[in-house]
């Protein structure tokens, strides 16, 4: 029997019990603060044309966040991400002013844009879970591989995306803006993908790969298809990308892998594995925006800027590892 | 044990396979083949000159893989993404200090060891304290750095390397050989000394290892931690210092290009990036194989993005070489 | 015909041969026990019997026809089930997850049907009704449950696979009485249904009660396969061991010295913390103080806490008379203090590094060194070592080379190069063979006799009864009873254990 101060079973007391039923509540409680910090230094950021341009700027990131949750839940980590989104981003460019920018070209174009970030996401879990190569060696060295990629598909920056395309994004749909939509369709999706076996098998296999070898889960095709859902919530978010800057950049992802990594971080997943959701992913990611506007509104000059949200990054990064801890403890 | 009777060759033969297969001396191979490869695809690629130049690049990133390496043997997924900030960091303070007289080369090195070891230290309070994975604390303190090299590069000048300094790292010091060099041989060999005949060393290595073990058995297990990152700042900020008198004045992002090359040439050299395993031989093999693969791709005229593509594929397939993770079954 | 049936299996890893030639055949309705100590190969068998290790040679027949096992998800398709010693659970899942996940109820092939899911779960749930304990529920997420709740758990989860043979490696490790009980029915309950089971413990009584025929492994081979009920724990343990060896410390043979008079070396004044309440004892020098009662009692926490593992919320300590206070494991090895933790892959093994690294730690604290030079530190490990008969290559060798028992032995012998005031023992033996076993105690009675305070608690009451001068039984965290001189009996013991707390 397990060491108890008098035969009592250790039932998590009630803030840690809140914790494990909803591990996103720490990032919503910092998301919230946020907020309220914008809007006393600026209180047009909170205003519904505002909140729409934050979600439309960060869509892609929280994009990208989730797409790295699924290869964390399994213990793996995936550092390739942003080269997948700027490979994705000029694939589909190119495709689409190659097709002549029609309607047919933009769904075509989309088409092969998934296409090409399931391959991503395959190859890199081939070299990770099926050749066994350490997950953060390897996935810089695809990223490498995939930036090439993408500078021979698009060697300068610069083309435009099909006016379609990025007035779509930007457009309104009855009265509601079109990324709200997207949000909305987000939303169900990563509802349905909650409820899949495969969900619940990451978890399993990220917590513990051994235990869950020997209880028979199949860990390597397992750990492969939390790399093919990573790439292709990828392309989702280098179509969001690119709906936003209505342009091509091979280099454009440069730096949201390291921030899809801090979202998930953010978020209350457990970088090792094993623990955590995607909504905190996504919270987390949006708590990276609202910091990056917060540190603008409080009038910070322009070149601390950079300095002032890397700080304030790792602030939130420690409070929210901090509560996670005491949580998980 | 098994009672096998092995003939003689057979030991042998099982001895050089075992020989063979150390990272150390897959790394001396490779080297040879490659320079030879360089040497076939562009004359005149292995000629001294061209050696020397790769040996001391080499060694700029061979001393920043030093303290990368000591981080990633203490374990617990232990590994320094900030080294490339503090490189350019350090390069910038260095410079400034020396402001390209002789007399500030001490001062420098002062300036910058305190730079480098004051991030490593909240590197390492940040991942023993608050129990950040050093993943996340180094990510964060990377771009806590680059935001810092924005604000410092508009209030400050670039600094200028003093002339000792530059002649330290590009002339011929000893047998033909700039200083630097040596310097890094120096390093290799406090290392390996450090690593196996004192208890710090020793102690590094527990802590990668068995961490709680460790800490039953007395190890100060917190300091040693807060140790290794301070060391991997301070080894970075001497490489920053060394790449300012290789350049003259800092410029740019300059240390940018040295963070994941220090952590492949870690891998290669044969050390776990899970920890307690592997040495720094291994890894200085490993930082002159990593600059002579560069070096051909960029000798190679080919575009930028299929030497990336080379590059890329390349580096997976030494890594099939290397360090492949166990099977499931064993 | 045999149900499931090995012969010739064999297994190395590099230079060490762990199996050597294992023959076993299992009958349909029988509990079939597997006898060996530690390192005799027997966990090893079972492994490749469940898929997670490759045989190198041999052959496995299922009702007579060959199979190859390539892996966990085949056995279980051949129709095997496991219950690992190391339990295979994932700490974040729920109970009914954990029992249903090698075979999630789908829905439409991709999604999980929960309500199947907390159905199948329940079934299983339902067989231990009564006797899991508090807080044991189908959604308690497994980290937040004790040891013996995870055991529970791990033997659901092997049931469930309905599997026609399932192996249960030491499944009954950290269950008290009654869950030993409420499994051994649902075992028998098996039995009448045809299956076949394969069983591993080290302890006698329960093997006794529900084995019907044991083998007995010993050097990574079979020796032979008996009746239980046509034999005797004696003869048992004498194929096991191998020589006709007497046991160590036959059980009733009282410790030949006894303490010294005087001051006490160690003493406890109302001790509390995680575990334990009020604790208060003195241990002079020269004397070997047992902790006896059930496991987890309190008797691991009060060790721990005196060594600085864990926190101590009230009262206080006195070593040779001076006030002590530790904060940590360092400051209680500086004070004099020294640890042996049972669970050794946890607390006690570097594991990937050489012996002598091993070895060195405690030396290194103790005096102050800076360097590591290792004809000093030869000079100093290999008596160390000597002391406990290990039998090592070089101290340069990994100690992932030697097998448990003598990795412990490493470990024990870390903190006798520089002899500690007061040694506290946790279970020391915890899965060492029994010549180790021998050896260990040898050292321990001679270490006593040179003055040294021991507490030590063990889980086998044979160790505790030949080996200390006064036993203290734990219930519920707090000391019951104190047992010396002739009150040192078995059922002394059993009868202080199950008292109220």
């Amino acid at each position: 029997m397990a060491e108890t101060g008098s035969a009592k079973a250790p039932t998590p007391g009630g803030f840690k019990r809140l914790i494990e039923r909803y591990p996103f509540l720490p990032a919503l409680g910092i998301l919230i603060i946020l907020l309220a910090l914008n809007g006393i230094f600026s209180p047009n950021s909170l205003s519904y044309r505002s909140l729409t341009g934050l979600v439309s700027t960060y869509l892609a990131l929280i994009m990208l966040a989730i797409a790295q949750t699924y290869v964390i839940f399994a213990g793996d980590i995936d550092l390739s991400a942003g080269a997948v989104v700027s490979l994705v981003n000029v694939v589909i460019i190119v495709l689409m002013e190659k097709m002549g920018g029609g309607g047919l070209a933009v769904f075509a174009a989309l088409g092969v844009g998934v296409l090409a970030g399931l391959v991503c996401g395959l190859i890199n879990g081939i070299v990770v879970a099926g050749l066994r190569l350490q997950a953060i060696v390897a996935t810089f060295a695809t990223s490498i591989f995939f930036t090439g990629f993408a500078l021979w598909v698009m060697p300068v920056a610069g083309t435009p995306a099909p006016a379609l395309f990025w007035r779509t994004y930007g457009s309104k749909l009855l009265g509601l803006p079109f990324v709200f939509y997207i949000v909305a369709a987000l939303a169900i999706l990563l509802f349905v993908i909650s409820r899949t076996r495969l969900a619940l098998q990451l978890l399993s296999v990220g917590d513990d790969a051994q235990a869950a070898y020997q209880t028979g889960l199949p860990v390597t095709p397992i750990r492969i298809k939390g790399y093919l859902l990573c790439g292709l919530f990828s392309a989702l978010a280098a179509f969001c990308v690119t709906g936003d800057t209505a342009s091509g950049d091979p280099l454009v992802g440069g730096k949201m892998t390291l921030f899809s990594v801090a979202a998930v971080v953010l978020g209350g997943s457990a970088l090792a594995g094993g623990w955590g959701t995607v909504v905190g992913s996504l919270l987390g990611a949006l708590t990276i925006g609202l910091i990056n506007s917060l540190v603008f509104f409080i009038g910070t000059p322009s070149e601390w800027q950079n300095f002032v949200q890397g700080l304030a990054i790792l602030v939130v990064l420690m409070a929210g590892i901090l509560v996670g801890r005491r949580a998980r403890a | 044990m098994t009672k096998v009777n092995e003939t003689g060759a057979g030991k042998t033969g099982a001895a050089i396979s075992e020989f063979l297969k150390r990272p150390l001396v897959i790394a001396l191979v490779l080297i040879v083949v490659l320079l030879f490869a360089g040497n076939a695809l562009s004359p005149g690629f292995a000629s001294g000159q061209q050696i020397l130049r790769l040996l001391i690049v080499a060694a700029l990133l061979g001393i920043v893989a030093a303290g990368q390496n000591v981080v990633i043997l203490g374990g617990r997924e232990g590994i320094d993404l900030s080294v490339g900030g503090v490189v350019s960091l350090s390069a910038i303070v260095g410079g400034n200090v020396m402001n390209g007289a002789d007399i500030g080369i001490v001062p420098a090195v002062l300036a910058c060891l305190a730079v480098g070891g004051f991030f490593g230290l909240l590197n390492g309070l940040g991942v023993t304290l608050l129990r950040i994975p050093p993943l996340v604390m180094t990510l964060g303190m990377l771009g806590v750095l680059q935001g810092l090299l924005i604000v410092v590069r508009q209030g400050i000048p670039s600094g200028q390397a003093a002339p000792g300094l530059s002649s330290f790292v590009t002339q011929p010091f000893l047998f033909g050989l700039p200083g630097i060099i040596w310097l890094w041989v120096l390093i290799g060999v406090l290392m390996a000394l450090m690593l196996t005949r004192t208890v710090f060393g020793h102690r590094i290595y527990a802590i990668g290892s068995n961490e709680h073990a460790a800490y039953m058995a007395g190890v100060p297990v917190k300091l040693m931690r807060v140790s290794v990152f301070v060391i991997s700042g301070m080894f970075a900020a001497v490489a920053g210092l060394c790449l300012l008198g290789y350049s003259g004045s800092s410029f740019a992002n300059v240390g940018e290009q040295y963070m994941l090359p220090s952590i492949i040439a870690v891998v290669f050299g044969g050390t776990s990036l899970a920890g307690g395993k592997g040495g720094y031989t291994g890894t200085m093999a490993g930082a002159v194989l990593l600059v002579i693969l560069q070096s051909i791709l960029t000798t190679v005229n080919i575009a930028d993005s299929g030497r990336q593509m080379v590059f890329g594929a390349t580096l997976l397939l030494l890594m099939l070489l290397y360090g492949r993770g166990r099977a499931m079954r064993a | 015909m045999a149900k499931l049936s090995l012969s010739g299996v064999s297994k190395a890893y590099g230079a060490t041969l762990a199996l050597r030639r294992g023959d076993l055949d299992i009958e349909a309705g029988e509990v079939h026990v597997l006898l060996g100590s530690n390192g005799s190969g027997k966990s090893t068998l079972c492994k490749i019997v469940a898929g997670s290790v490759r045989p190198d040679k041999g052959e496995v027949l299922i009702d007579g026809r060959p199979v190859t096992i390539s892996g966990p998800q085949a056995a279980r398709a051949l129709g095997i089930g496991i219950f690992y010693q190391e339990l295979s659970l994932s700490e974040h899942r729920s109970v009914a997850e954990n029992i249903c996940l090698a075979d999630l109820p789908g829905k439409s092939g991709i999604f999980v049907d929960r309500a199947a899911l907390e159905a199948r779960a329940s079934r299983y749930i339902a067989l231990f009704a009564g006797v899991a304990g508090e807080g044991f529920s189908a959604e308690a997420l497994v980290g937040n449950l004790r040891a013996d709740q995870r055991q529970l758990v791990e033997i659901m989860k092997a049931l469930s696979s309905e599997a026609p043979v399932i192996i249960f490696d030491e499944p009954t490790s950290a269950l008290d009485r009654a869950q030993v009980d409420r499994f051994f029915e649902i075992l028998r309950q098996l039995k009448t249904e045809g299956r076949g089971i394969i069983f591993i413990s080290h302890r006698m009584d329960e093997i006794t009660a529900i084995g019907d025929r044991a083998t007995v492994i010993r050097d990574g081979e079979t020796i032979r396969t008996l009746k239980l009920s046509e034999t005797d724990p004696a003869e048992m343990i004498r194929l096991m061991v191998g020589e006709n060896s007497d046991l160590p410390s036959a059980e009733h043979e009282l410790p030949a010295a006894g303490p010294s008079a005087g001051a006490p070396l160690l003493s406890v004044r109302n001790l509390s913390g995680k575990g334990f309440r009020n604790v208060s004892f003195d241990v002079l020098p020269g004397e070997i103080l047992g902790f006896g009662g059930l496991h987890g009692q309190g008797q691991s926490a009060v060790l721990r806490a005196l060594f600085g593992a864990s926190s101590i919320s009230g009262g206080s300590l006195e070593l040779s008379g001076r006030s002590l206070a530790v904060a940590n494991p360092r400051s209680a090895i500086r004070s004099g203090l020294a640890y042996v933790s049972g669970d050794r892959g946890r607390d006690g093994v570097i594991q990937g590094r050489p012996i002598v690294e091993n070895a060195a730690p405690i030396h290194y604290l103790k005096e102050r060194l800076l360097l590591a030079r290792p004809s000093a530190l030869r000079d100093k490990v290999l008596p160390a070592l000597g002391a406990l008969h290990t039998k090592f290559a070089s101290l340069a060798h990994p100690i992932g080379s030697l097998s448990g028992g003598n990795q412990q032995k490493i470990v024990i012998a870390r903190w006798l190069i520089e002899r500690p005031e007061v040694l506290l023992l946790d279970d020391p033996t915890k899965g060492i063979d029994l010549a180790a076993k021998a050896d260990l105690f040898n050292l321990i009675r001679q270490l006593a006799a040179e003055g040294m305070a021991i507490l030590l608690y063990s889980s086998e009451d044979a160790e505790l009864l030949g080996n200390a001068n006064r036993i203290l039984v734990f219930n519920g965290g707090a000391v019951t009873r104190e047992l010396t001189g002739a009150d040192r009996t078995r059922y002394n013991l059993y009868q202080a254990a199950y008292e109220a707390a």
